[in-house]
């Protein structure tokens, strides 16, 4: 970027200019503001703010002519430079603002003045224009108010009239219009007529458009004038005096939206021009109650529309959340092209909305009220097609169709490319704008792409986000952020979202990046800067350490400083885990496991080296000790053989050992409370689990991200099939299981149990280790399954498990512990230590298989029997193949797989032989997808509800009605939601006895589907309730439910219906 | 929890302690039928009358009971709370408290008969006993475990205490569990009796000195060998491995006793493997500790840093000295690795439990090496457990020179009582170390007036 360093240079002094102009701006509308002070008096003061907004401050001089006053300073010198703009309200020049300089000065854009002074000075024009209007209508409507106070209701609206002919007849025309469409529309026939003759609109007249193809004759009414009197005329005889009134002080407040409704129906609109109307749309002051509801609704759709997703399921929950005067909050803070039609993407989407459903959920605790998002800047995507093309880049926006080894390969000269291009003047100001206003803390440049954080395509941790130390010269800062935006760019390219684009079909989807330049939340400690902690959180715990945690209890990964560590995995570093539903089991519980998985090091930016670091929490705490935000309660004492709590004085950090245990955090403050009431809250509103990201800096809460739980199926539960076949099944399991499957397996590599607690040497058994972990290289990736003894990678006597780490299994599908019994003795397993935690995290299922419980099936002659590949794919292991065996699935049954199904609810498990596709997968993926849709749970039981409604013969069972109530009915059921019904009885007890028995039936082939659908098992859904004359007679129990006002049954048709 | 080097109350240890004489290689069958054919084995060389066998081949007591427990979600769960005393002969009862999802009655009652052999052997005036809850504390928070731990000494509160019985902390127990339980008993009997349990926090009736007592009893066994076979500490090098607390304490002692140690082995996490530093003029103890980590890990490539050489995880067994001592884990020296010893190898002193397998033992007893076993050379824990409770008693607590003096004393002593029977009945000094705990038990009972 040296290139670039002059053109910075000359840069900076526009921006200085830019600064000036915008400053003179406030300015202005500050003055305007002063409801309270003469027009004139307020313009007095405006003329003395305008000279400095202009290029040459010491030589300028302003005046403003208005309604024939010229207002000046004594000293106004009148000079050949001026610069001039009109003040014109409701079409009429009524004065007009004069900038001009005491002496001739360089030549520039127009005369000595320059463009951006042009626009200055006619938004000023505007904006006193507007001031104008709103003096002029508020004395017309306090007039009115006045009027009425003394006149009889009936003369009410005709004040309104004459006010409005005298000042605005535009509007007067405009609300003329909307009377005699709403006459026309309610029926009147004289209005119909009116309409008829005044034609503007073919479409009013059935008669001439059934007729001819002709063009209609122009209008035949005569003057505007003639128009409304006669339309107030016939107004007068049809509706009230209360109603005309009414309609019309509506009509006239949403016409002061209108600009903005226009703005964005049309689709030319930039998001520039929008941003302008919704600028001006803000400086008006319109009260968005006082709009009617559905042009509220419009303008919030259009507006989340334009500024975030076209996604209808995102719109559809947004629209109920984000107002529009949410989006004076972002006018300030977009970087954005000219002519920009580009979006903020997915995650500033996903993050305002999460604020804004934190805002106005009315039920939200003070704690949440807290909850803070830092400042944010955004970039609007299609600023990388510009960046693009500026610099010639174009070839790269195929490179996705590319081998994906070709993109891996040429991917960091891609980078190193996008890093030496240039930035659009434009932009590189933008940007500069944004560093002026963020100041000189921290930032994280964050990508935001448009794809990003959608349901099923969570894009995590594929795409870029950079954070800067953002010290120096404002050159060096404004270096280095496009340094990092380019760079963020480039990872748009990158290998790995590429591959994960092509995985779920997303490769011909246009793709374009949005960027967040926000705060990082935290706090100088020393020399470096972090929050005290950060960490993710979800709605659904899918690592369940202890049976007691379910699902919904969620989970949230804690570490110190700034949250990188939790969001990826790191080796040999540990996050502190807590499910928030049952925040007081912990993962690990003896001294011993709580000091070896507590987080060690931390990640933090150095602000003396300007950059992010990752440093030892140890040396961390002796050099700044004390100073750590929270440290009380965030660390707990190492004594001899416990951890204590930290009691008492701060120790010594130099001296004292410490474990990070977020002790004092989790039990004496109410941060975990906080999260699990946002998860809740979040869950609720967005009708799905979250994904949450947030960083506390020791005071405030702040969430950083928010996007729907990525679970790809992997949580749902695997219908289980039965009657498999015996010399088909590998294995089964009923202890421990988890939710999931492996679909496809096509190679074991198997660690015989006996042969390797017969290995005498250390040596022969880590040789097992280093062959698993050389298997994991060569086999295919995903689709090879691990089945050993004991506890795999475990610390210790290796003689209780396979000596492996994770890299050596990183690429496996699957790990199955088997645990031989030996007498009463059951070895413990993986089960719930950090191992299983790697597992979780590469979405590798884990299995322990009891083969000695006789409930369960384990095939061992098939592991045992079956042909060793180890000697052909390993020859330097061969010594081993008496212990480990690798066997190719298919070749060895000729052709089959081995497919893995998990159910926890069942706690069943499944290895079974099987052709490669069956009908089960197609039952699967729906369940996922219902699962992801859950809106859709209510609209299949009202279905069945109907179809058993339907197949009801209410002779044969003595049923008079049937009635649908509660969730079904109010379509608010959710998975595990019964069917509540209300069946009217009159028949005998026989009869009574065969309806349940009837319906019981039904009962539990829906609680089946219901399983199949989304994993929730339950006795039977439907919950039947029979109510007798009697009980309506009373309005006795359920009885109320028929006819009541609020949330009625619904009455659904029986057989034999008419 | 049995194989951690690191782990520093001897009383855990013996939690898990693998029965001598079964096949080592695989975890027992049942431990209370293996502890009862160790015992049968030993009271044939004693030809104990049958009243005495039937005696001590079963607990005394057993009390087994319901610990009900109000959850944190509001329901009440019932947990199985056990405690065994399996002989009081010599005096109170002594044994931790285990929490632990497996547990069974048979393995408490092991734990507890071994218990009573091991105060024996030391000759602390403490018989055994043993308890437990069925329960996984992962599964539980801490206040449950609180209420566990208060449900359990509510349910026993008569049948322990100072001069009945006095627990300790065991497999997933640790001070705070034994803080818990002290002052349940301490609200139920009206009083303060910090001598009703042990391994306490010090400050909170715990005893200085118990970080050193395993190490430091280790080499002090050691040194009476030394003695014994008149060598000259000072002209001794030794390997040791392990690098944890009592490995640690057991370096410091030989060091100052003129020894020189030339190479530790220690594992590591990282590369899941063992690795021995070597340093031919010896390991400086100061240095080396300064670059391993809270588990007794060493960090290799500073190790490699500060000159000493790296050698895989089973060298330190092959080198040229006179002492090993296995601090580590179980079954460390085995039939496989016994002939690497070197020719020169004098003394095996067990710091930790179980190194040795029965066929290593064999060959090593033919080969006259000395081997002090590892429930004498690792008594210094339970015996400074021993102390905690005497100065708990007299609510009077010692400096931590007088605790490791005492146990100087109690070591030697024990060393010698075993060393003087081996020699005399020539028999290993693993044998000898049962034959006079059982004997010591047997001779109580007996005038007692039991049997």
């Amino acid at each position: 970027m040296k290139a670039e360093e002059h053109q910075l240079g000359t840069m900076l002094h526009a921006l200085q200019e830019r600064a000036k102009e915008l400053n003179c701006l406030y300015q202005v509308g500050e003055l305007l503001n002063h409801s309270g002070r003469s027009l004139e008096d307020i313009f007095r003061s405006i003329i003395q703010v305008l000279p400095p907004g202009w290029q040459y401050p010491a030589d300028c001089q302003a005046r403003i002519i208005f309604e024939g006053t010229a207002i000046q300073a004594p000293e106004f010198l009148p000079t050949p430079w001026v610069q001039r703009a009109s003040i014109v309200v409701q079409q009429e020049a009524v004065g007009a603002i004069e900038v001009s300089y005491r002496r001739e000065l360089p030549r520039s854009d127009e005369g000595p003045f320059l463009k951006e002074e042009r626009r200055l000075i006619d938004t000023i024009a505007d904006r006193i224009a507007n001031a104008v209007t709103q003096r002029r209508l508020k004395a017309a409507f306090e007039g009115w108010g006045a009027a009425s106070a003394t006149a009889s209701a009936a003369a009410e609206w005709r004040v309104v009239l004459e006010f409005l002919r005298d000042t605005d007849p535009a509007l007067l025309k405009r609300i003329s219009r909307k009377l005699i469409n709403h006459l026309s529309w309610s029926g009147v026939e004289e209005a119909k007529e009116l309409l008829r003759k005044a034609s503007a609109s073919p479409k009013l007249d059935p008669t001439l458009v059934s007729d001819e193809n002709r063009p209609l004759p122009q209008s035949l009414l005569g003057s505007a004038g003639d128009l409304t009197a006669e339309v107030f005329r016939i107004a007068a005889q049809h509706m009230s005096e209360s109603e005309i009134l009414n309609s019309v002080t509506r009509w006239i407040k949403e016409d002061k939206a209108s600009f903005l409704v226009r703005a964005l129906e049309n689709q030319d609109t930039s998001l520039g021009e929008v941003m302008e109307c919704l600028e001006r749309y803000r400086h008006i002051g319109v009260e968005e109650g006082e709009l009617s509801l559905y042009t509220q609704t419009g303008l919030r759709v259009s507006l989340i529309r334009r500024f975030f997703s076209e996604s209808l399921t995102f719109i559809n929950v947004a629209k109920k959340f984000i107002d529009v005067q949410d989006f004076y909050d972002l006018l300030d803070r977009i970087v954005f092209p000219p002519g920009c039609h580009g979006k903020l993407g997915g995650k500033s989407a996903g993050l305002f909305l999460a604020k804004k459903i934190i805002d106005k959920a009315p039920d939200a605790s003070d704690l949440l009220r807290a909850v803070r998002v830092p400042k944010t800047w955004y970039i609007t995507s299609d600023w990388i097609q510009n960046f693009v093309h500026h610099n010639d880049l174009e070839d790269v926006l195929n490179r996705k169709y590319m081998e994906i080894e070709q993109v891996r390969q040429e991917y960091p000269h891609l980078v190193a490319l996008f890093k030496t291009s240039s930035f659009p003047s434009e932009f590189a100001k933008g940007l500069a704008l944004a560093l002026d206003d963020l100041g000189d803390v921290p930032l994280i440049v964050r990508s935001s792409s448009l794809l990003e954080d959608r349901p099923g395509s969570a894009f995590s941790g594929k795409y870029k986000s950079l954070f800067l130390g953002n010290r120096g010269t404002k050159e060096e800062r404004l270096a280095a952020l496009m340094d990092a935006v380019a760079e963020v760019y480039a990872s748009i390219f990158g290998p790995d979202p590429t591959e994960y684009r092509a995985e779920r079909g997303l490769l011909d989807v246009h793709e374009e990046m949005g960027i967040m330049i926000q705060e990082v939340v935290g706090q100088a400690v020393g020399k470096y800067f972090l929050p005290a902690c950060s960490g993710v959180a979800f709605s659904n715990n899918e690592f369940r350490w202890s049976a007691r945690i379910k699902r919904e209890d969620g989970l949230i990964r804690l570490v110190p400083g700034l949250g990188t560590r939790a969001v990826d995995r790191v080796a040999d570093d540990y996050p502190v885990l807590i499910a928030p539903g049952q925040p007081n089991l912990r993962v690990n519980v003896t001294p011993d496991e709580v000091l070896r998985y507590s987080p060690k090091r931390v990640d933090l930016i150095n602000l003396e080296k300007n950059k992010f670091e990752t440093v030892d929490l140890a040396t961390l705490l002796r050099e700044a000790g004390a100073s750590y935000p929270q440290i009380r309660d965030l660390v707990s004492i190492l004594s001899r053989d416990r951890i204590e709590p930290l009691i008492g004085p701060l120790p010594d950090f130099a001296s004292q050992g410490v474990a990070f245990t977020f002790e004092g955090l989790i039990r004496h403050t109410p941060f975990v409370t906080c999260i699990r009431e946002l998860l809740q809250l979040l869950q609720h509103r967005l009708g799905t689990p979250v994904d949450i990201e947030f960083a506390y800096d020791g005071k405030d809460f702040y969430l950083l991200q928010c996007r729907p739980q990525s679970y790809g199926g992997d949580g749902v539960p695997a219908p289980i099939p039965q009657n498999l076949p015996p010399d088909k099944l590998i294995f089964s399991a009923r202890h421990f299981v988890s939710n999931g499957k492996v679909p496809v397996i096509t190679h074991i590599v198997y660690v015989d149990l006996e042969g390797y607690s017969q290995l005498s040497d250390q040596n022969a058994m880590l040789d097992i280790g280093r062959a698993v972990g050389k298997l994991n290289k060569l086999l295919p990736k995903r689709q090879f399954m691990l089945v050993g003894p004991g506890r795999w990678g475990s610390r210790g006597d290796i003689k209780l498990g396979v000596p492996v780490t994770y890299s050596d299994i990183n690429n496996s599908a699957m790990l199955i512990e088997v645990a031989r019994q030996k007498g009463n003795y059951l070895p413990e397993l993986s089960f719930g230590t950090h191992f299983f935690q790697d597992l979780v995290e590469a979405s590798i299922r884990y299995l322990p298989l009891y083969p000695d419980d006789p409930s369960t099936t384990f095939n061992d002659l098939f592991l045992r029997r079956s042909r060793n590949l180890l000697p052909e794919l390993l020859p330097e292991f061969a010594h081993l193949q008496e212990t480990l065996r690798v066997i190719d699935v298919p070749l060895q049954t000729g052709g089959l797989k081995l497919r893995v199904l998990m159910n926890a609810d069942l706690q069943q498990a499944v290895g079974f032989l099987s052709p490669a596709q069956q009908d089960i997968d197609s039952f699967a993926a729906e369940s996922a997808t219902t699962d992801r849709a859950p809106n859709e749970h209510w609209r299949w039981r009202f279905r069945m509800a109907q179809k058993i409604a339907a197949e009801l013969d209410g002779q044969q069972f003595g049923v008079n009605a049937f009635y649908l109530f509660g969730s079904t009915k109010n379509a608010t059921a959710g998975p595990a939601s019964d069917i509540d019904l209300l069946l009217h009885f009159q028949g005998n007890a026989q009869q009574k006895g065969e309806l349940l028995l009837w319906l019981e039936g039904w009962s539990q082939c829906l609680a089946e589907i219901n399983f199949l659908r989304t994993g929730y098992r339950s006795d039977g859904l439907l919950d039947v309730h029979l109510i007798t004359d009697a009980d309506i007679e009373e309005r006795s129990s359920f009885a109320v439910k028929v006819n009541a006002v609020t949330d009625p049954a619904r009455k659904l048709p029986m057989k034999n219906d008419r | 929890m049995a194989t951690t080097p690191t782990e520093p109350v001897v009383d855990r240890k013996e939690a898990a302690k693998p029965a001598q004489s079964s096949n080592r290689s695989h975890k027992p069958f049942n431990s209370f039928q293996i502890a009862q054919a160790q015992f049968d084995r030993v009271a044939e060389y004693l030809t104990l009358d049958p009243a005495t066998r039937d005696l001590l081949r079963f607990p005394l007591r057993e009390y087994q009971f319901a610990i009900p427990v109000r959850m944190d979600d509001g329901t009440v769960k019932i947990f199985r709370g056990f405690r065994v005393q399996h002989n009081d002969a010599r005096g109170p009862g002594k044994g931790g408290i285990r929490f632990h999802p497996q547990e069974t009655i048979d393995t408490v009652r092991a734990l507890s008969m071994w218990m009573t052999w091991k105060c024996a052997v030391v000759d602390i005036p403490l018989g055994g006993a043993k308890g437990g809850v069925i329960c996984d504390p992962h599964n539980l928070s801490a206040r449950e475990q609180e209420q566990i731990c208060r449900g359990w000494v509510r349910q026993v509160a008569r049948d322990v205490g100072p001069v009945i019985d006095v627990p300790a902390p065991d497999v997933m127990t640790d001070a705070q569990h034994m803080l818990w339980m002290l002052d349940e008993f301490e609200r139920i009997h009206g009083g303060r009796f910090p001598g009703f349990i042990t391994g306490k926090p010090v400050g909170l009736g715990g005893s200085l000195g118990r970080t050193e007592a395993t190490g430091y009893g280790v080499v002090i066994t050691l040194r009476e060998a030394l003695k014994e076979l008149d060598i000259r500490p000072e002209n001794t090098q030794a390997t040791v491995q392990g690098f944890g607390n009592v490995a640690h304490y057991a370096i410091e002692l030989y060091q100052r006793l003129g020894g020189r140690v030339i190479a530790v082995a220690c594992w590591d996490q990282a590369d899941q493997c063992a690795y021995t530093y070597r340093k031919r003029d010896g390991i400086d103890l100061q240095q080396l500790s300064s670059i391993t980590d809270h588990f007794g890990g060493i960090n290799k490539h500073k190790a490699a840093d500060l000159g000493y050489e790296v050698l895989s995880g089973d060298a330190w067994i092959e080198q040229e000295v006179d002492i090993l001592i296995p601090a580590a884990m179980e079954n460390q020296i085995t039939g496989d690795n016994v002939n690497r010893m070197s020719p020169r190898l004098r003394i095996i002193a067990e710091g930790a439990n179980g190194p040795t397998t029965p066929e290593a033992d064999a060959q090593i007893r033919e080969r006259g090496i000395l081997l002090i076993p590892d429930f004498l050379a690792n008594a210094g824990g339970v015996t400074c457990s021993y102390f905690e409770q005497v100065q708990s008693n007299m609510n009077y607590f010692w400096e931590k020179d007088e605790v490791l003096g005492k146990l100087d004393v109690k070591m030697t002593s024990a060393y010698f009582a075993v060393s003087d029977l081996a020699r005399r009945e020539t028999l290993s000094m693993r044998d000898a170390a049962y034959a006079i705990a059982i004997g010591r038990v047997a001779k109580a009972c007996h005038e007692r007036g039991w049997v």
